[in-house]
């Protein structure tokens, strides 16, 4: 098979089964979730849940980020807080901002958006994949985290990482033919779509309840969150 | 027969609803929750990180709920729950967590990892693997109604004699009274001023109140334990006793794992403890304070150097009695009165709550994490540490001798008895 034809399975019939396939799986695992029962919670509040939640959300993505020297996770994580905010910042600028992602989701879902230019993206998308590397080097050193990681830390690791690296090496046309780098960024992002609901890389769809029910409990009991 | 192991597992599975299992979902497995933990800080022992405490709580989820879980074990690639798997984490969970939440204000996915923590606890009390400590206490208070031995004739001869001591009037089993207090027998047994303290204020205040001898002991071993029979055997006691005298409030006094759970678990296993209004001490003082109802004499304390103020995880942190303290403080010692960082919600647990003072073997890691209070004591200079749960205070004046500190341990309520204004 030449990379043609690669590419058309890895961004025609793959894609495809691979987005499918993850939709699916986290709607499975949310339903899992959900179905186990969630008791009422008869307790007499002595502060407001719903302004735990909200502002919790708030503090969550407009003012730790932001400002994070005031917290002490930040002073005594400072590697994994930077690591891991660039991480996901690069994520956002890079699957959000950047043009060619805009325009597959504009095939998607119909419409598109202002986009950032890409020698920005692209530093970005360099800033994450460092800080992937700093991420995983620590996690074989800290002793917590060693400690706390498995095989399934490091696939989950791998399979975000691999798309990044792809990515990057096809906008500078580094080791192959336009189509092979094309049809390299494809697979392994099929590949990331499918390990998303078999793994914890999930944990974004789970983010929106644990941090609702933190902004409950500490609302109920009048307590800043 | 069920093994200890199944009966674990059998446990975890039961405590896991989609509230627990929504958040051990959204774990990344990060690590960040170590570095709050003041076990961890104390030690650096990796195996003291929160997450790693309630792993086992995990694996039983994972394993009997989802299919990759599931698939996972089969596969060998995830570790059964062992015997002995159960008795490692029992030493790291009733020895070096207090369940002070401290972690949760840390976690970025802000799971609420306490109440995963007391989980854990509940599977590890189900199989009864629990230091044997911890176990004598419970069944002293299964028997004997209190784990520190104080009996119905014990209990009638303290009050008796604080009565007489501090010449002031205890009213007891008074049927029609408004307020029910239940006094901790850390109190009546180590600390009996605080009783006087706390008898003093109501009085003055003209609180049509009561002490019930059937619901004498506010401490609760079985929420230490985690287990749900003894819990609510024991919050049954008290709740028992508020219904006899047909009172509307209970009055917690000085024991923050006693509050957490009377205020904010009681009403979700037995319905009839929302018939009650459940405030601590401390809520009481600041309306009483508040509304003027008592009066105390401004700048009391503030000859005695400098004043500060240790707040507990269960009554400020998870209890929401967090301003009130301050309040009252600002007014005894308005120029002597200092903040410690971290402070208020951010605040570092004192390393005696959640049962582990009452168990030996986790001494050395309970006077290591004292030794992070020392700094923050020390920081601001203070020569007095005001605090309102006599847990705190037991690991307070037990460290000070431990370490040779010169430092006052004072009861807020103490404090505001001694500032009443005649
Ligand atoms: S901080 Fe939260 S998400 Fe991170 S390992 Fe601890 S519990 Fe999990
Ligand atoms: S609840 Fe407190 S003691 Fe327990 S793991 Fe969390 S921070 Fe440590």
């Amino acid at each position: 098979m030449n990379s043609q034809a690669v590419l058309e399975f890895a961004r025609g019939p793959f894609f495809y089964f691979a987005l499918l396939f993850m939709l699916f799986g986290l709607a499975f695992r949310l339903f899992s979730v959900i179905s186990l029962g969630w008791s009422r919670d008869r307790v007499s509040p002595m502060g407001s849940k719903t302004k735990g939640v909200v502002v919790t959300f708030l503090k969550a993505f407009l003012i730790w980020p932001f400002i994070p020297w005031v917290k002490n996770t930040f002073n005594r994580n400072p590697l994994i807080y930077i690591g891991g905010g660039l991480f996901h910042l690069s994520l956002f600028v890079v699957i959000i901002l950047g043009t060619p992602h805009m325009l597959v989701w504009k095939s998607l879902i119909g419409f598109g958006w202002a986009t950032l230019p890409l020698p920005i993206v692209d530093w970005m998308s360099a800033i994450g994949i460092i800080a992937m590397v700093i991420l995983l080097i620590n996690r074989r050193i800290h002793p917590v985290l060693k400690l706390i990681s498995g095989p399934a830390e490091f696939f989950a690791w791998l399979f975000v990482f691999l798309p990044m690296l792809t990515g990057y090496m096809m906008t500078h046309h580094i080791g192959g033919s336009y189509e092979a780098l094309y049809a390299r960024h494809m697979i392994t992002v099929d590949v990331l779509m499918i390990w998303i609901p078999l793994s914890r890389i999930s944990h974004f769809v789970f983010y929106f309840f644990s941090r609702a029910i933190h902004g409950q409990e500490f609302g109920k009991r009048g307590v800043a969150v | 027969m069920m093994s200890t192991t199944e009966k674990a597992m059998e446990a975890f599975v039961h405590e896991t609803g989609g509230w627990v299992a929504a958040q051990l979902e959204a774990c990344t497995r990060c690590g960040m929750c170590a570095e709050a933990c003041h076990f961890y800080q104390a030690t650096g022992n990796p195996e003291y990180a929160p997450v790693w405490k309630m792993e086992l709580l995990r694996r039983a989820y994972e394993q009997r709920f989802t299919i990759i879980g599931g698939v996972k074990a089969t596969l060998g690639l995830d570790k059964r729950v062992t015997d002995e798997d159960l008795a490692h984490w029992s030493d790291l969970n009733y020895e070096a967590c207090t369940v002070c939440n401290k972690c949760s204000m840390v976690c970025p996915m802000g799971i609420d990892i306490g109440s995963l923590l007391h989980g854990m606890r509940a599977g590890l009390a189900a199989a009864e693997v629990i230091p044997a400590d911890l176990a004598a206490a419970v069944t002293k208070q299964v028997n004997e109604g209190s784990p520190l031995g104080m009996t119905d004739t014990v209990w009638d001869q303290r009050l008796e004699w604080v009565a007489d001591e501090w010449e002031v009037e205890i009213p007891r089993d008074v049927k029609g009274a408004t307020t029910m207090v239940v006094f901790s027998s850390i109190e009546v047994m180590k600390f009996p001023a605080n009783v006087a303290a706390i008898a003093k204020i109501l009085n003055k205040a003209g609180e049509k109140w009561t002490v019930s001898s059937k619901a004498r002991e506010i401490v609760n071993f079985g929420f230490y334990e985690g287990s749900e029979e003894h819990t609510k055997l024991f919050l049954n006691r008290v709740l028992d006793g508020a219904k006899d005298l047909g009172v509307k409030r209970i009055v917690v006094t000085e024991c923050g794992h006693a509050y957490d759970a009377l205020r904010w678990h009681a009403a979700n296993w037995i319905p009839e403890a929302s018939n009650f209004d459940v405030i601590h001490i401390t809520g009481v003082l600041g309306e009483l304070v508040g509304s003027g109802r008592i009066k105390i004499k401004p700048g009391f304390f503030d000859n005695g150097g400098k004043i500060t103020f240790h707040d507990a995880c269960k009554i400020q942190r998870k209890g929401g009695h967090i301003q009130e303290p301050r309040d009252i403080l600002k007014v005894l010692a308005p120029n002597s009165f200092t903040e410690m960082t971290p402070n208020r919600e951010e605040s570092v647990c004192c390393g005696g709550g959640g049962g582990v003072i009452a168990v030996k073997a986790a001494d050395p890691v309970r006077y290591a994490s004292f030794e992070l209070k020392i700094d923050q004591v020390n920081a601001v200079g203070a020569k007095t540490v005001s605090m309102t749960c006599s847990n705190c205070r037991l690991q307070f004046t037990d460290s000070v001798d431990h370490f040779k500190l010169d430092w006052k341990v004072a009861g807020l309520s103490q404090m505001v008895a001694d500032a009443l204004e005649e």
